[in-house]
């Protein structure tokens, strides 16, 4: 080898060796830069429907999330530093939500993201949120579409997803109720099949009889010929998987035909507010069987109600909440946990870390909140009540999805 | 599942007659104006709001609240012929009036419509109001009816009867089959034909309104019930679009045969039922069941 060439190469492994000292000399430095963290400060977007038609499934749980975050403010922050957020409407649609998470993330540089209601809104913006590598906790979306497969950076379903509450309601169909023949009633869209799927895997894993499916449209005026097939199969227990409106007109019919001695099961979806749901039922002897999941607490412990309901009474003496308000607290908790977790040098990929390790109880759900590597979907535990349009009864134990079955 | 089929039957009747009742608001317009009313849903929701608003709010008695919505509905109706439509047309009444920008009025209505009632916080829950008539279930052989049910059956014949003996012997009605026949023709023989439009709008919201009122208890109240007026339409299509006995016709054979499919084959086919046989009628009978033979009606 000549000497000039001998030389060139020592000189670029030498330059080479340099660079690469450079820039790990620098890594923390890069990291201490995520955008959206100062040394005093904390940005985080937070957004959910404050508008439009799905108004009502996230303005109070926005401002529940709102509410945590000043709390901890005002006790001094976390970990030095207060939390700064900007808070913006997606309207509960795909092109909103995406809109509004690529707007936090390239305008207002924030650190997390922290939003979104409705599952197929959700789901829309996971491909962004990954490839930009922001750690992002859902608001209050049951976000099947979103957690499953689990990818790295999108952490929700705080209150449970379709599978949590199908699987909870065979569970507890199967255990409490000896059931021997079954009959589900889902929407036929995302989120029925999902609800659907568990729901028949862990009922026929029991050894039941799946004796009527009955796949209804979303915009179903009429639900006779649903019914009335359901009640043709004579099945022992009818597990339904709808949105609110329609499960105000199977538990219509329901009554109406005379069904009442066959336990119905409501996932929480189809009974948001069971008060709203008695009164929009309009008979209260059509409830005499009637079951339904629920995630928190607060439905049948006064003091853990008062305790949210009078904290968002002082910061927002002007709004009555609905009952769906606590759906906002489980993700702010965690948000809120993990941060702490994470510590002083904080920054998204060790927020994501803490995300991973989280294990956390509180006062206000039915199980625990927690994640693992190949886990996103935070709760898996959840009661079941007996309603009978004016009292609600929490049945012994908690009933849980595996997390596998039907998956 | 044919022992099913009486209460399928039964229960399609009665939820066609509400799709009727919604229908012959949109054909009335129709027929008068020949604009397609797009704002027939949301006129159903308003209707069905006003009346939650006057019991919850004002705690107003069912019959009182009934007048209240009908005259609440009559005036908005004017309002819009008046506002929005009449301008647009200004005081031309010849038969070549460009119906496209009066069409997207409506649209634009609906959307108005809609975005009025959410100012009002009823609206971000799903609401019902309670049932008109109401008490023990009626059993006729293996069929359960309710009180309310009843009661949609009977104010949608009373409606169409009451619509059939107005277009046909009162001077008004004839008035407005002149002015839909012939707009120009009626103005010049003394029709006032922009207040005989404002007649049609003030008749079709006020069978909207009452739709609203017996559909309310039995489909829910939310901002999006309006929707409905998609099987008012193929309601309407069905039978004839001009025809009023029609549009009861078409209503109650879409609400059969919706709930007679969900029963024998599968509830999923219920949504595209009346796509179905809309278009099994334009392809045998393309003016629908009552439809007049399509021609040249205007010179």
């Amino acid at each position: 080898m000549k000497r000039s060439s001998f030389l060139r190469v020592w000189t670029c492994l030498a330059a080479g060796l340099a660079v690469g000292v450079a820039i790990a000399a620098t890594a923390p430095a890069a990291n201490a830069a995520d955008p959206g963290i100062t040394d005093t400060e904390i940005k985080i977007g937070l957004f959910g429907p404050l508008s439009g038609p799905l108004v009502g499934y996230g303005l109070d749980p926005l401002n529940a999330s709102k509410m945590m975050y000043e709390e901890v403010n005002k006790a001094g922050g976390i970990n030095g530093r207060k939390i700064k957020l900007v808070i913006e409407d997606d309207k509960c649609t795909p092109n909103d939500l995406v809109a509004v998470v690529k707007k936090l993330v390239t305008v207002d540089n924030v650190f997390a993201l922290h939003g979104g209601s409705c599952t197929a809104a959700v789901a829309a913006a996971q491909d962004y949120v990954n490839r930009e590598k922001v750690p992002y906790l859902m608001l209050n979306a049951a976000g099947d579409n979103a957690v499953f497969p689990p990818t790295k950076y999108v952490f929700g379903s705080f209150h449970g997803t379709q599978r949590v509450y199908g699987g909870a309601l065979a569970n507890f169909a199967v255990d409490a109720l000896k059931a021997k023949k079954a009959a589900i009633i889902v929407h036929d869209d995302d989120y029925g099949n999902a609800n659907l799927k568990t729901t028949k895997a862990i009922l026929e894993s029991k050894g039941v009889q799946v004796v009527a499916v009955e796949r209804i449209p979303p915009n179903i005026n009429d639900l006779t010929a649903p019914m009335l097939r359901i009640r043709a199969a004579n099945p022992d227990v009818i597990l339904s998987g709808a949105y609110p409106a329609p499960t105000v007109l199977i538990a219509q019919k329901y009554g109406e035909y005379g069904m009442t001695k066959i336990p119905l099961l409501i996932a929480t979806q189809g009974i948001p507010s069971p008060p709203a749901f008695a009164k929009n039922v309009g008979d209260n002897n059509a409830l005499v069987n009637v079951y339904h999941t629920w995630s928190f607490t607060d439905i049948a412990n006064e003091d853990v109600h008062k305790k949210y309901f009078s904290l968002y009474k002082s910061y927002f003496p002007d709004r009555t909440p609905t009952p769906f308000m606590v759906s906002g607290l489980p993700s702010a908790l965690t948000m809120i946990q993990a941060l702490k977790d994470a510590g002083r040098n904080l920054t998204r990929e060790s927020l994501v870390a803490a995300l991973e390790k989280i294990n956390l109880k509180t006062d206000i759900m039915a199980g625990p909140l927690a994640f693992g590597p190949d886990r996103r979907d935070a709760l898996r535990s959840v009661f079941v009540l007996k309603f009978d349009g004016k009292t609600e009864k929490v049945m012994p134990g908690t009933f849980s999805w595996d997390g596998k079955t039907g998956l | 599942m044919l022992f099913l089929l009486p209460q399928a039957i039964a229960s399609g009747i009665v939820t066609g007659c509400v799709y009727a009742l919604i229908a012959l608001a949109i054909v009335i317009v129709f027929k008068s104006t020949d604009v397609v009313n797009f704002a027939g849903g949301e006129l159903v929701m308003i209707g069905a709001y006003i009346g939650l608003l006057c019991i919850v709010y004002f705690g107003a008695r069912y019959d009182v609240m009934v007048v209240v919505v009908l005259a609440a509905m009559i005036l908005i109706g004017c309002l819009f012929q008046r506002i929005t439509l009449e301008k647009i047309t200004g005081r031309r009444f010849s038969a070549s009036v460009d119906l496209v920008p009066l069409v997207v009025a409506t649209i634009g209505f609906s959307y108005m419509l809609k975005g009025i009632v959410r100012i009002f916080p009823y609206t971000e829950e799903v609401r019902r109001l309670p049932p008109l008539v109401s008490g023990a279930p009626i059993f006729i052989g293996p069929v359960i009816l309710q009180w309310q049910d009843v009661a949609i059956l009977v104010a949608t014949m009373l409606v169409m009867g009451l619509l059939t003996y107005f277009f046909q012997f009162s001077e008004s009605g004839k008035a407005l089959r002149a002015t839909s026949q012939n707009p120009r023709a009626a103005a010049l023989s003394g029709i006032p034909v922009a207040r005989m439009r404002m007649l049609a709008w003030a008749l079709a919201s006020a069978i909207s309104g009452l739709a609203g009122i017996l559909l309310a208890p039995k489909l829910l109240m939310t901002p999006d019930m309006g929707g409905v007026v998609m099987l008012a339409f193929a309601a309407a299509i069905v039978g004839g679009f001009t025809s009023l006995p029609g549009a009861v016709v078409g209503g109650i054979v879409i609400g059969i045969v919706q709930n007679v499919i969900g029963v024998l084959m599968t509830p999923q086919a219920i949504s595209v039922t009346p796509f179905f046989i809309i278009m099994v009628v334009l392809v045998l009978r393309p003016q629908g069941l009552f439809g007049d033979i399509i021609a040249l009606k205007k010179v």
